[in-house]
């Protein structure tokens, strides 16, 4: 501990009773950190996972080119057929016909699990044995904005606390200098990385890969102007005058709060820059995660400090890689949207893996919801070579790894189009609740109480799917 | 921090809430449960001061202890007992009845409690003290006014029942309670905060000082800090109406509009964005902004505001200029969080249908009427058949209609009516635009031509390269002005001037009344429900003229002094602005399990005093302001902290920090940039550069993206920026980000204060705290005296006089830090609790 902490504990060790006070007294026991609404708090029962990462693939990747292919689409290709969709369907935006569409590149069997990859995925293929894919993933609605907040949230419109927040408040931070929730390149609508009604500490905190000097991977986490000696001055007299308006009102929690917020900020302002500085990362480690300058470089330092930030205990780390809404060109633009995806997150996987994190590690890679095996021609004149895919709620793929799923496991089928699912369906609700369950959260008793009723990430809804778990 | 509302339902104890056992809390009841629905009724408590205890110290153990297992909303009350009302006590469980009154010695609840044969809790013994407190209350008569009965009767609601309820019962107006200390009282309003306070045995503390007085009315009224001549003027006026005075002028001043209309949109889900996803611009929304503030600062009847809200478009009106407001005022059903890219359209009008009910309810009667959208409401007596009732005035109303883009859908707009004046003013506007556009246009040509020109010219044989060159370089330039050009001529035709118009609300075209969607599928039609009230809370039922939504009738119902829930839901969420607590707490819901009122009589006296005072906001603002108890200092005092720990009985004023409007406005306040405004546009749509998708073969509608802004927005208060819903606020707002501003896409009756180290952050590294920093000190810097400096620092910026010990400090502080010493020093104070809280 440095001299200047010091400084402040003996402002903050005069305080009446406050939580500021025992927090930095460096005396801090079980009560104490009770008493802190990110102090540890057990679990329903034993999880299979301590932590969790989401690789949110922002924008939907097409699972019918990635993992999924069907025979009787790909004997189609380019021939027009009936819709799949039955007598209440509406036409999808931009379709004038069903035009099947085959995979833009050969999805093959991967691994001992002969799990189906495809070739625009090669490091995901070597690391197969490891994800359980879950086929038949359901949601409510198909325009991004509301299937990301249900992803995330439970609900499609609102400001419902979000899936990490909703972690944050059940079992806390293990790092008392870190948040609970981390959301590493946040998608814009802050609401799905927000708290809701939750205490707003449980909130997302975001962060970014710095991708020039200066640039800082926390929103003013650093003062570019003024010293640490100009600013721990400047904090010193501000926490002084606080603890003497503290003592004036003999105690107040909104203002020991702010006391100790200042604290914690200031212990960020230490410990994140260390977490988020990779250059102390082993040349292997930077390899295997794609960090070489290339395409794969920025995604793979967000994997990587998610690995670090998930290992130093933060409960939930969220890393968004975008790029995926492809309705145009699908043939051209997927392929590169893979290449800067895919070795970052087997990387991950397998990063993981190596320090023996992935058994109580839980990862999740999806998209909001997936795409049409049938083409899309938003020009509609295009020939089928240029044809993207339109969005699909109806069914797609989530990967899932470590944490209590099964290895080299494959869940749910659709029907013949690719459209309906036809055994192993897991709505979103199912998956949420799923995913608290292995994380040793009853998903039906972790509640919050608003507007008069208690509230649940899974609303009224969600079934615990044993089937794919370990 | 509201840190008390935690889950208290878990198994774990880890789980349970962390909370102060003096805390009062909402009955908290799982969502989908079994057994009765039960009610507690307001049977007037025969003893005060029971009553204060009963509710500060008892319920709270009951609730955080027992309820679990022995209440109503327990899963299966645990040996058939439950304590959630004194029947349930009375009568017991399987071993008889668990409460002698008068006797704790004989009282099962005692002994188990005791663990001398039950041990309850079973997950450990409660402390001792809490012991003592339920042995007390047992010995002094077990005093409990929680009765109860089923609002439920084999799974229909009971109604008259319901009624029984507090909040569904007409206000009833008694004289203030008799107190032992008339001297200190000074309003009605502080007979019955006193009679209360004696009745417990406590005093309320010493009067504020007329500093923190004069600071928190500022704060409170405008949103601002007084001025240092304010400051000194309130100083020097010793006469005995000295606070009438001030309080006159903030009400009276600009701001006070300014500061109370943000409290009202935050219950509207207000933003300057259409829907909830992509960025489609709200651009008549500022109209509605501006209503709201007109509203506030001419005082419009509050009865009037609702039924302007509701059913302006039919209201009869006398002026051109009332008209066009009663238009603008229908934007409350409109400008909220509705999704308007679904593909659904059944859906999508059934689920706006539940949105704006949902807001009329929340907003207006407290109560959460979109429970009862797929089932009957599992607390309150609201049958499904109520909810289809009172939606089917909006399912006869038109909100949006479909658009030639996909799956979109677009929010009506209606043309208002102008006067003479702003016709002649527009179509002069029009003339100048049409003459700037007509001037593009040709350039434009011009530039067309002579690239076509030119592009012939270089296709001629024979040309030498420097002639080429010389040609293919002018032609470059002519044909890169055509693409500026194309954007400013699009841009320019969009935003032409044009007859005013608003977001608003119409009749269908034939309106009728509304089938029940089982479980809210618009597909799966059950009974037809006739259009009415709420029958809880009305005994009558409407006329509704043939070919109309009925609108008319429902903003009348609601904006009738019979209706026992808006005028109460009105005063307390007024009262909770100026005090920070509700005297019902749970401002938006005022349903069973809500909290009850902690001073009853009084929440009907000012209900009663509203309506009558023809629903004058400002008067009756006025009022508490100027009450004796509004005046109270904030500070502790042991012994009413040990009886009523959370202030309940309200023995001082509460402290709060300033919300995000307040802090970012005081910040720009006392650096004496804050520049005024008279409304208008939130969004900078005047830059083409902010603008996108204008063309109308665009699959989406246009869009923004906030790039360039007015350089006057950057000084402007809070209320007059763009609102997002779907991200970040963004530009000057970003403040808004880290201070608990209201999500729009959430109701917002109270907003959370969160301390998060993201605030800290802020405060300690932004460049706009920074920035505020450098041009406070730069202002104190006119001062050459460095004593006077410091003292109009702290005058300016904590209102009120440096004391010794400070200018010691903070001389010492200054020697210090150097050259950038006042900045470094303006910083710290902006960001101290003393500034950031209002006292």
């Amino acid at each position: 501990m440095t001299t200047p902490q010091l400084t402040r504990h003996r402002f903050l060790r005069s305080a009446a009773c406050g939580f500021g006070g025992l927090a930095l007294s460096g005396l801090m026991n079980e009560t104490a950190r009770a008493a802190s609404p990110l102090a540890v708090r057990a679990p329903h029962f034993t999880p299979r996972a301590k932590r969790m990462i989401f690789i949110f693939l922002a924008g939907a990747p097409s699972q019918g080119d990635l993992f999924a292919p069907k025979p009787h689409i790909s004997k189609r290709h380019g021939m027009a057929i009936d819709s799949p969709v039955g007598d209440d369907g509406q036409l999808r935006v931009g379709v004038a016909q069903f035009l099947p569409m085959a995979p833009i590149a050969p999805i093959r069997p991967r691994g001992q699990s002969g799990m189906m990859i495809s070739d625009l995925l090669p490091s995901l293929a070597n690391v197969a044995d490891e994800l359980c894919m879950l086929r038949a993933v359901v949601a409510d609605n198909k325009a991004h904005a509301p299937a990301a907040l249900q992803f995330l949230t439970g609900h499609i419109a609102e400001a419902r606390p979000s899936m990490g927040a909703w972690f944050s408040y059940g079992l806390g931070t293990e790092n008392k200098n870190l948040p609970g929730f981390i959301t590493i390149h946040p998608p814009a609508d802050g609401r799905v990385h927000g708290a809701g009604f939750l205490p707003a500490i449980h909130q997302g905190t975001p962060l970014r890969v710095p991708r020039k000097e200066g640039e800082l991977a926390i929103t003013d986490l650093r003062d570019p102007d003024a010293t640490p000696d100009v600013q721990r001055r400047r904090l010193d007299y501000l926490q002084n005058i606080n603890q003497r308006l503290l003592n004036r009102v003999q105690g107040d929690s909104q203002m020991e709060g702010i006391i100790e917020s200042f604290e914690l900020a200031f212990r960020m302002q230490t410990e994140t820059p260390e977490l988020v500085d990779l250059s102390s990362a082993s040349k292997t480690t930077q390899e295997l995660y794609g960090i070489d300058g290339s395409a794969t470089d920025v995604n793979g330092r967000a994997c990587l400090m998610a690995r670090r930030l998930s290992e130093a205990g933060v409960r939930f780390v969220q890393v968004t890689i975008g790029g995926w809404d492809h309705h145009v060109d699908i043939r051209n633009s997927l392929p590169r949207s893979c290449a800067g995806a895919d070795k970052p997150v087997a990387g991950l996987i397998r990063d993981l893996k190596q320090r023996g994190l992935l058994e109580d590690t839980l990862v999740m890679v999806s998209g909001e919801f997936g795409r049409t095996y049938w083409s899309q021609d938003l020009s509609g004149t295009s020939p089928i070579e240029k044809h993207g895919r339109e969005h699909q709620q109806e069914s797609f793929c989530t990967l899932l790894a470590g944490g209590g799923v099964k290895p080299g496991y494959v869940h749910g089928e659709t029907d013949d189009f690719g459209y309906r699912p036809i055994q192993g369906r897991v709505h979103l609700h199912d998956l949420h609740a799923t995913v608290l369950h292995l994380m040793g959260i009853n998903h039906e008793q972790l509640t919050y109480p608003h507007l008069g009723r208690d509230y649940r990430l899974t609303d009224v809804y969600g079934r615990v799917e044993h089937e794919f778990l370990v | 921090m509201r840190e008390s509302k935690r889950s208290m339902k878990n198994e774990n104890s880890i789980f349970r809430p962390l909370m102060t056992l003096g805390r009062f809390l909402t009955v908290l009841v799982t969502l989908c449960l079994p057994g009765p629905i039960v009610f507690a009724d307001d049977t007037p408590a025969k003893n005060v001061s029971d009553e204060a205890f009963f509710q500060t110290t008892v319920l709270p153990i009951l609730q955080q202890h027992c309820y679990e297992c022995h209440s109503h909303g327990a899963k299966k009350a645990k040996g058939g007992l439950v304590l959630d009302s004194r029947s349930g006590w009375a009568k017991g469980g399987e071993t008889g009845p668990a409460i002698v009154p008068g006797k704790p010695n004989k009282s099962l609840l005692i002994s188990a409690i005791r663990y001398e044969d039950y041990e309850m809790p079973p997950t450990g013994r409660l402390p001792e003290e809490l012991i003592r407190k339920i042995e007390r209350w047992i010995a002094d008569g077990a005093h409990d006014p929680r009765a109860t009965e089923n609002v439920q009767h084999n799974g229909v609601i009971d109604i008259e029942a319901g009624r029984r309820h507090w909040a569904f019962q007409p206000p009833r107006s008694v004289t203030p309670p008799e107190v032992r200390d008339t001297e200190w009282p000074r309003h009605d309003v502080d007979r019955y905060i006193l009679g209360q306070l004696e009745e417990a045995g406590l005093r309320p503390v010493a009067d504020a000082n007329r500093y923190t007085w004069l600071r928190r009315v500022s704060f409170d009224l405008t949103g601002l800090p007084p001025t240092v001549a304010e400051i000194s003027e309130f100083e020097t006026d010793q006469s005995p109406q000295a606070r009438e005075k001030v309080v006159d002028r903030l009400l009276a001043s600009r701001a006070f509009g300014e500061r109370w209309a943000r409290h009202w949109l935050d219950l509207v889900g207000y933003a300057d964005q259409l829907g909830t996803s992509n960025n489609v611009f709200a651009e008549h929304a500022w109209r509605y902004r501006d209503y709201v503030i007109d509203a506030l600062n001419n005082d419009k009847p509050f009865d009037r505001f609702i039924r302007e809200q509701i059913a302006g478009d039919l209201l009869t009106h006398s002026t051109t200029e009332q008209r066009a407001s009663s238009l603008v005022a229908t934007g409350f059903l409109v400008l909220g969080d509705i999704e308007i890219v679904e593909a659904d359209k059944e859906k999508l009008l059934v689920d706006i249908v539940d949105q704006q009910l949902n807001k009329v309810g929340k907003a207006f009667l407290g109560l959460t009427l979109e429970c009862a959208r797929c089932h009957d409401h599992k607390f309150d007596p609201v049958p499904q058949r109520d909810y289809y009732a009172m939606a089917g005035f909006f399912h006869g109303t038109s909100t949006v209609y479909k658009t030639s883009r996909g799956v979109w859908s677009d929010i009506h707009v209606a043309e208002l009516p102008e006067t003479d004046d702003q016709k002649n003013e527009r179509n002069r506007l029009a003339t100048t635009h049409a003459e700037k556009l007509k001037r593009w246009q040709q350039e434009r040509k011009q530039a067309q031509d002579r690239t076509a020109e030119l592009n012939n010219q270089l296709k001629q044989d024979g040309l030498s390269q420097e002639e080429r060159d010389k040609l293919t370089k002018e032609r470059d330039e002519t044909s890169g002005r055509i693409g500026p050009l194309n954007n400013r001529i699009t841009h320019g035709e969009f935003f032409a001037p044009a007859v005013p118009r608003t977001y608003a609300i119409q009749d269908a075209d034939n309106p009728g009344d509304m089938k029940i969607t089982i479980r809210g599928n618009p597909r799966a039609l059950g009974d037809q429900v006739p259009r009415g009230f709420l029958r809880v809370a009305s005994d009558k039922q409407p006329q509704i003229p043939k070919g109309r939504s009925g609108r008319r009738e429902l903003a009348d119902w609601i904006a009738s002094s019979d209706n026992p829930l808006s005028a109460r839901v009105a005063v307390n969420r007024i009262w909770q602005k100026l005090f920070g607590e509700g005297l019902v707490r749970s401002v938006d819901y005022f349903g069973l399990p809500g909290d009850r009122p902690s001073h009853p009589q009084l929440l009907d006296h000012l209900a009663i005093q509203f309506t009558r005072g023809g629903w004058s906001r400002k008067h009756l603002i006025r009022s508490l302001v100027l009450s004796r108890t509004y005046g109270l200092d904030s500070a502790h005092d042991d012994r009413a902290h040990a009886v009523d720990p959370d202030n309940r009985l309200l023995w001082r004023m509460n402290r709060f920090r300033l919300d995000a409007e307040a802090l970012r406005d005081a910040m720009i306040f006392v650096a004496g940039q804050l520049v005024p405004s008279v409304g208008g546009p939130a969004m900078p749509l005047e830059f083409p550069e902010n603008v996108g998708g204008l063309s109308p073969t665009n699959v989406n509608p246009p869009n923004f993206r906030l790039t360039k802004w007015r350089p006057e927005q950057e000084f402007q208060r809070t209320v007059y920026l763009p609102v997002i819903r779907s991200g970040a606020q963004p530009g000057p707002a970003t403040l808004r980000n880290v201070f608990d501003f209201a999500q729009p896409s959430q109701f917002t009756g109270q907003r959370s204060i969160t301390a998060v180290p993201t605030q800290a952050l802020f405060l300690m590294n932004s460049s706009v705290v920074k920035k505020h920093a450098a041009a406070l000190a730069e202002q104190m810097m006119q001062e050459d005296d460095e004593t006077q400096r410091l003292k109009l620092l702290w005058l300016t910026l904590l209102n009120r006089p440096l004391t010794e010990t400070e200018q010691h400090e903070t001389t010492a502080f200054l020697t210090q830090a150097g050259e950038n010493a006042w900045v470094e020093l303006c910083h710290a104070l902006l960001a101290s609790n003393e500034f950031l809280m209002r006292l």
